[in-house]
């Protein structure tokens, strides 16, 4: 029942990189994605962090006809996918019950803003408006694969792929797979930049996280996947581990639909959850990518939430997004391969644009990328509208 | 999954039938439209009139079958809540839509998007109670309920959770149905829904909508309607064939000739219906039983399945109209519920009295 939960493979497409490696480049080097959008068509000039690929491009990459009826959203997590798949050795007709759990929220909205009026008045577009819900854009990823015999969609916003991967591990552990590829996608919509941008919460400028004058977030978008097994199908299987999955947390923070608690409660019970599931203390956290959007109140109250759980002394922290830009449904997966890269190749990646401390925490994010860097277990934070908080923690399989 | 001890403590729900007690599932409405939207209660008895203005009608439905569902299973607060919706709030993320299309993407107000998300249900409901426990949100088409219930029954086996409060919540608005009907899922014509499914006449059924909330707990108490025995969730395992379910039935040491009820999602829409009936044969006509054509199709009916088997097993009978011989079942110890969607997602949910 609680066998360890190993990380045989993943998979990522943001806008830093196409794949782990040119991920991993940019991490090191600290090149960030945030720029002018190019693919999607809206009157807004804020700044965004688009995958580079067209779907053209990612059709043409994945043998994909041009006219075949796949959303952006689909497409992302199918490059995504095929890359852990391969790191992890599935392919197609492996005697293993494999899942596929994919978080995401926008689903087909990409297409139906496109089509809507056409959804309501004619035939026109009606493939779309079945690819429109966000389960028919699980099976359509979970098809292109034919090796899944379970699918599922779990949507709690901008923690969807953390929950995807919580709850990977936990139908493992109850014997119900033996294999979860579980993760999120999401593509930049006219109809979530419009949301957030009704609610003022992006910045005009390439975001701040945790620094003083932050004034929003970037949206960025992306898919990852891990691949989730026992100990016991790894082994069998021959397949070595990236590392483990060693805890997981998940509280709400029951406070407001858009809005954390100050204090951040729904975050330090998600982080101090994931803690004990891992049997560990929080002084061997060696690092900690934070959900860190560069709202003026997520960095406030995820800051607090770090102090209560940590101390005023916490591990590194640094958030990500403004590199890949705020991958939403997506960015617990993002977040899951940043963080397994920074403890596989040791480094702490920077929080890149960070000027000026914020005078209400004693802690302040890692400037500058630290190299080398010893982590032996990291903790990634997913926070979603509705308080849906969710943190993982990885950790070296050599412990 | 099998399960070790959890009952289904507590039930609520808001329907397109006004009545859902077994008095009111032996003498349900029958409907003459495509169309049927829910028998709403007076949404100001229970929110004052600012809230009720607020809040979207999905929400509205959620928190009172939730505050229902606790109250009937006399649990303050629940250990966790989660949700499975099929498109989650449909009307307010039609209401953003529209306004971005029609200005432009200029002068949009934040309320329809804050409240477009699918995980407002469950976060609503969180906030209501002060619930800050496991909280989720499954969107997985026609079977959005079951993945909800799968994880809360994870959390439960795992001994994190000891209760945990599971909704399945669906709303119809005319645009959705103008588009599902475009994709074939209604009749044109219906003259009587409760005679949907036995006077097939091709594809499609009508459309319905609901909420329904269920509080399962690990402890059995006067309440308690059912024992949930086991649960199985597949994904295109090219119909779900008859020793497959036999297998499922041994795993919890019983055959199908133990199951007294085999309770499915026919609906009226002959593709939807073949599937099931091919276990006409196995268990016997006078097994067969259904609750489409009393509430609907929508992404999470198959909640007032396990809502009605509930209801019935409690009461030791089901109601004639819910069964397909027309005669009602007086004797039910075991009811197994077989739910899919498409014929690509299957659901099993194996029921016994407590």
């Amino acid at each position: 029942m609680n066998c360890r939960i190993l990380v045989s493979g993943m998979g990522i497409v943001s806008g830093i990189g196409n794949n782990t490696d040119e991920t991993l480049a940019s991490l090191l080097e600290t090149r960030t994605a945030i720029g002018e959008l190019r693919h999607l068509n809206t009157i807004h000039r804020l700044p965004c962090a688009e995958v580079r690929l067209s779907d053209s491009e990612m059709k043409a990459m994945l043998g994909i006809p041009e006219n075949a009826v796949y959303t952006r959203t689909a497409l992302l997590a199918i490059v995504a996918t095929r890359e852990a798949l391969k790191m992890s050795c599935i392919e197609k007709g492996i005697p293993k019950r494999i899942a596929f759990i994919n978080g995401t929220t926008v689903g087909g909205m990409e297409k139906s803003e496109l089509y809507y009026t056409d959804f309501l008045t004619n035939d026109n577009f009606n493939e779309y408006i079945a690819a429109h819900d966000c389960g028919a854009c699980t099976e359509i990823i979970a098809d292109y694969f034919e090796c899944f015999s379970y699918v599922s969609t779990p949507s709690t916003a901008c923690s969807s792929a953390a929950n995807a991967i919580m709850l990977g591990a936990d139908l493992i552990r109850a014997g119900i797979v033996d294999i979860a590829v579980a993760g999120g996608t999401e593509c930049i919509t006219r109809f979530h930049l419009n949301g957030f941008n009704s609610l003022m919460i992006l910045d005009k400028q390439v975001c701040r996280p945790f620094d003083e004058t932050r004034a929003g977030l970037n949206l960025g978008e992306g898919a990852a996947y891990l691949v989730l097994e026992s100990e016991e199908t790894a082994r069998l299987r021959g397949i070595s581990a990236i590392c483990e999955l060693s805890g997981y947390g998940n509280a709400c923070d029951a406070y407001h639909q858009t809005a954390s608690s100050p204090e951040g409660i729904g975050a330090s019970l998600a982080m101090k959850k994931a803690l004990a599931s891992a049997h560990l203390q929080p002084a061997e956290i060696g690092y900690i990518n934070a959900h860190g959007t560069g709202t003026p109140n997520n960095d406030e109250s995820e800051g607090n939430a770090i102090v209560h759980v940590f101390g005023e002394k916490p591990p590194f922290v640094s958030s990500t997004k403004s590199l890949t830009g705020h991958t939403t449904s997506a960015a617990g997966g993002v977040e899951a391969v940043i963080s397994i890269l920074a403890m596989k190749h040791g480094f702490i990646p920077a929080n890149y644009n960070f000027g000026e401390p914020m005078k209400s925490l004693p802690f302040e994010p890692v400037k500058a990328k630290i190299e080398p860097a010893e982590i032996n277990h990291v903790l990634s934070n997913s926070f979603g509208f509705g308080g849906n908080n969710s943190s993982l923690i990885f950790s070296k399989t050599d412990n | 999954m099998k399960l070790n001890q959890v009952y289904i403590n507590g039930i609520g729900a808001i329907s397109v039938q006004p009545d859902l007690s077994i008095n009111g599932l032996a003498n349900p409405l029958s409907f003459r439209q495509n169309y049927v939207r829910c028998a709403d209660p007076n949404f100001r008895d229970y929110f004052d009139p600012m809230a009720a203005r607020r809040m979207s009608k999905i929400i509205k439905r959620a928190i009172i079958t939730a505050d229902i569902a606790l109250k009937d299973a006399q649990v303050e607060l629940p250990d966790a809540v989660i949700s499975g919706t099929g498109l989650g709030c449909v009307e307010e993320t039609e209401k953003f839509l529209d306004a971005m299309i029609q200005n432009e993407e200029k002068f949009l107000q934040p309320t329809y998007f804050i409240q477009s998300t699918h995980n407002t249900i469950s976060s609503q409901i969180a906030i209501k109670l002060g619930c800050r426990g496991y909280n989720n949100t499954y969107i997985h088409r026609g079977v959005s309920f079951e993945n909800g219930l799968i994880d809360a029954l994870l959390q439960m086996n795992k001994k994190d959770i000891q209760t945990a409060l599971v909704t399945g919540n669906d709303e119809m608005t005319p645009n959705y149905h103008i588009l599902l009907g475009r994709l074939g899922y209604w009749k044109t014509e219906i003259e009587d829904s409760l005679g949907i499914i036995k006077s097939p006449n091709g594809p499609g059924s009508f459309a319905g909508e609901g909420s329904v909330s269920i509080v399962l707990g690990s402890v059995r108490n006067q309440n308690s309607y059912t024992k949930l025995q086991a649960i199985d969730l597949s994904y295109k395992p090219g119909g779900l064939s008859v020793e497959y379910i036999r297998e499922f039935l041994r795993g919890n040491n019983l055959t199908t000739d133990d199951i007294d009820v085999f309770l499915t999602g026919m609906n009226g829409d002959a593709p939807n219906d073949e599937v099931y009936k091919a276990f006409e044969t196995v268990f016997g006509e006078n097994k067969m039983a259904c609750y489409r054509h009393l509430t609907g199709t929508y992404h999470t009916s198959s909640a007032f399945g396990l809502l009605i088997a509930a209801t019935c097993i409690k009461h030791k009978m089901v109601p004639a109209p819910l069964m397909l011989s027309g005669n009602s079942c007086n004797k039910v110890k075991y009811i197994l519920l077989y739910n899919h969607f498409l014929n690509n997602d299957h659901s099993l949910i194996l029921l016994s009295a407590c």
